[in-house]
């Protein structure tokens, strides 16, 4: 019978045997016979679409079946038949005479030169978040060339994303904002590849897809997917490019750095839900994201080049106001449970828990009020009060009629203004504020207590679309 | 991980310092033990890609089907493939990924100005699209001072 030698990585799926015998008359037959016996190893052999794999040869004794009758090569008993791997390669990731006259202002700095530039395009950088810090990072990073870019974002492109997140243009809106913005990556660069993953990172999928990539840039608006990304670097030894804004305020530093700190050494615990605002709540000047973001994108390409010194150990602190950078030493804490020298924490945990917020929008409580209903109660004339705990400058964007505006923070010193014995609805933007709102009434002794669902915002969808919404 | 044997690394060291500034190929035998691969043998093999060899490489099948029944011979297996990269760093390119076989340990022999500069050993997936670094020992980790 003819007999096959089967190369060493691949006797694992025949039984440890370094040669099988199989009846059979040409090639085709002996190698489907083959993978009929042993399945495990047809996908070795074989592409999804049953052909040969790119990097397979197949041998009659001394000759290729490529310059024979290739599958429908005709065996003989006493034939041996050898599986021969292909192999080739270089260290051509070789730039086109395009990408040397792209690259040309790199190329002439000894810093970057042919070696970084190279470097460069090999690189597999992550971006989690296609946001305000993820549209300067996306643009300056495919535009210097990093050859692998991934994008993880299931956002689309909203009216009030324009103001910073510059990546996208008004005719985006509605769009994903991952197509979006690899469109206008590929734009500019045409030379490189954008991994687009549509999906909200997780303890589930965070390591499988921060694996394949060397460095991690965190541009999330949000404390569990920090610590989430945090964790996930840290185990698996990639640096974390960290940025953060909030108003007219921005952090940046580099994490998970071989010897340097963790996220966590900075802050071991999350606040609490709610005492930090986010953007969406607190505002955030849009030239703010492009500063910090082209920072990280900076300490992205130093890392992948191994020149200068990389931010690591030192949280810059930026206030635009004052137009003053300033830096704080940060230390590896030896305690710390993920990146210390007895860790606790080895694998991803929930961190929506451990952050005591909940991922899904909170349903109706029995405080709340549709804004349908108030807006019914009103034209009926029934007695309530309607109180807007909004900021002064956020009642001269809009205002509901007859409001009586008692902003969140001063509701303490102004308690005294209110009736227990009128019916109370609060409202604010979007109804988180209001809803704090009632809960200091409640304790402060009011009991006929209505929360505005949705806020404002709800008021334009539902009610009256000349409000505007911002 | 993989451990290169001191003859066998001195033989691909002297094998990727004659041809530079091409590059070198050739086939490395030892042995799959539970620890990892050990390689004792190096076979340098000619470079047949038919064009610029500063940045490429390749090998032909018959000569790798040579290497491997020169392994059957000794009792050794055939366990990895080594190139050089001449006057640049020890990364696993696209070029390499693009025309790797899953099968074996692929090793980079950095060479600067003739001189070794440092190694590294990849194992690329079947598809071809993506190359994890495996630990790599070899002798002259102790007297090199490492560049990154």
């Amino acid at each position: 019978m003819p007999k096959i030698l089967i190369p060493t990585p691949l006797r694992q799926y025949v039984e440890k045997q370094d040669s099988v015998e199989i009846d059979g008359a040409t090639v085709g037959e002996l190698l489907d016979k083959l993978s009929g016996a042993y399945p495990d190893l047809r996908r070795h052999l074989f592409s999804d679409e049953g052909k040969l794999r790119s990097f397979v040869n197949i041998y009659v004794n001394d000759e290729d079946i490529r310059y024979l009758g290739r599958e429908a090569t005709a065996v003989q008993p006493a034939d041996t038949i050898s599986i021969v791997p292909s192999v080739a390669g270089g260290a051509s990731a070789a730039l086109s005479h395009e990408e040397i006259l792209r690259y040309s202002r790199h190329l002439i700095m000894p810093e970057v030169g042919m070696d970084g530039q190279l470097k460069l395009k090999q690189a597999k950088v992550l971006l989690i978040g296609a946001g305000g810090l993820g549209s300067p990072l996306a643009l300056y990073l495919a535009a210097a060339g990093v050859g692998r870019i991934g994008l993880v974002d299931f956002d689309v492109v909203d009216v009030t994303n324009l103001q910073r997140q510059i990546i996208h243009g008004t005719s985006d809106v509605g769009r994903k904002k991952l197509d979006s913005a690899a469109e206008a990556m590929l734009e500019i660069n045409p030379n490189i590849q954008v991994d687009r993953h549509e999906t909200a990172l997780s303890s589930e999928n965070a390591l499988h897809i921060l694996r394949d990539y060397d460095v991690i840039v965190d541009g999330t608006d949000n404390f569990p997917t920090r610590y989430l990304v945090n964790d996930a670097c840290v185990l698996l030894g990639k640096p974390n490019v960290y940025g953060s804004i909030f108003r007219f305020e921005g952090q940046a530093t580099v994490f998970a750095y071989p010897g340097g700190p963790c996220y966590r050494c900075l802050y071991a615990e999350p606040p609490p839900p709610g005492l930090v605002p986010s953007c969406a709540e607190g505002g955030v000047l849009g030239i703010l994201p492009g500063l910090i973001g082209t920072v990280q994108a900076t300490e992205t390409v130093k890392l992948i080049l191994g020149i200068g010194q990389p931010l690591v150990g030192r949280l810059l602190l930026y206030d635009a106001l004052s137009m003053r950078i300033r830096e704080l030493k940060l230390r590896r804490d030896p305690e710390c449970p993920v990146c210390g020298d007895h860790p606790t924490i080895r694998e991803l945990i929930d961190y929506h828990q451990f952050c005591g917020v909940t991922p899904e929008e909170a349903g109706p409580t029995e405080w709340d009020i549709e804004a349908p209903d108030v807006k019914t109660r009103m034209d009926r004339g029934d007695r309530f009060v309607l109180v807007d705990v909004r900021e002064p400058h956020e009642y001269q964007i809009c205002r509901l009629p007859n409001s009586r505006l008692i902003p969140l923070g001063d509701l303490p010193k102004r308690v005294n203004e209110l009736d227990t014995a009128e019916e109370i609805i609060a409202h604010c933007r979007s109804g988180v504020r209001s809803a704090k709102a009632i809960d200091f009434l409640r304790k402060a002794g009011f009991r006929k207590l209505r929360n505005l669902r949705g806020g404002i915002l709800a008021w334009s969808d539902k009610v009256d679309p000349r409000v505007p919404k911002y | 991980m993989i451990k290169i044997d001191k003859p066998a690394w001195e033989t691909m060291l002297d094998h990727a310092r004659r041809t530079y500034p091409s590059e070198c190929c050739g086939a490395m035998l030892g042995r799959v033990e539970a620890t990892g691969k050990a390689v004792s043998l190096a076979i340098p093999l000619e470079n047949a890609y038919q064009g610029c060899q500063r940045e490429r490489y390749e090998l032909r099948p018959e000569d790798l089907l040579w290497a491997d029944r020169q392994a059957r011979e000794r009792q050794l297996d055939l366990v990895g493939i080594y190139h050089s990269h001449p006057d640049c760093a020890a990364y696993f390119s696209e070029t390499d990924l693009k025309n790797s076989c899953p099968w074996y340990s692929f090793i980079v022999l950095s060479i600067r100005r003739g001189e070794f500069d440092h190694a590294t050993s990849w194992l690329p997936n079947v598809e071809q699209t993506q190359a994890d670094p495996e630990e790599l020992i070899h002798p002259a980790q102790e007297q090199q001072c490492q560049k990154s």
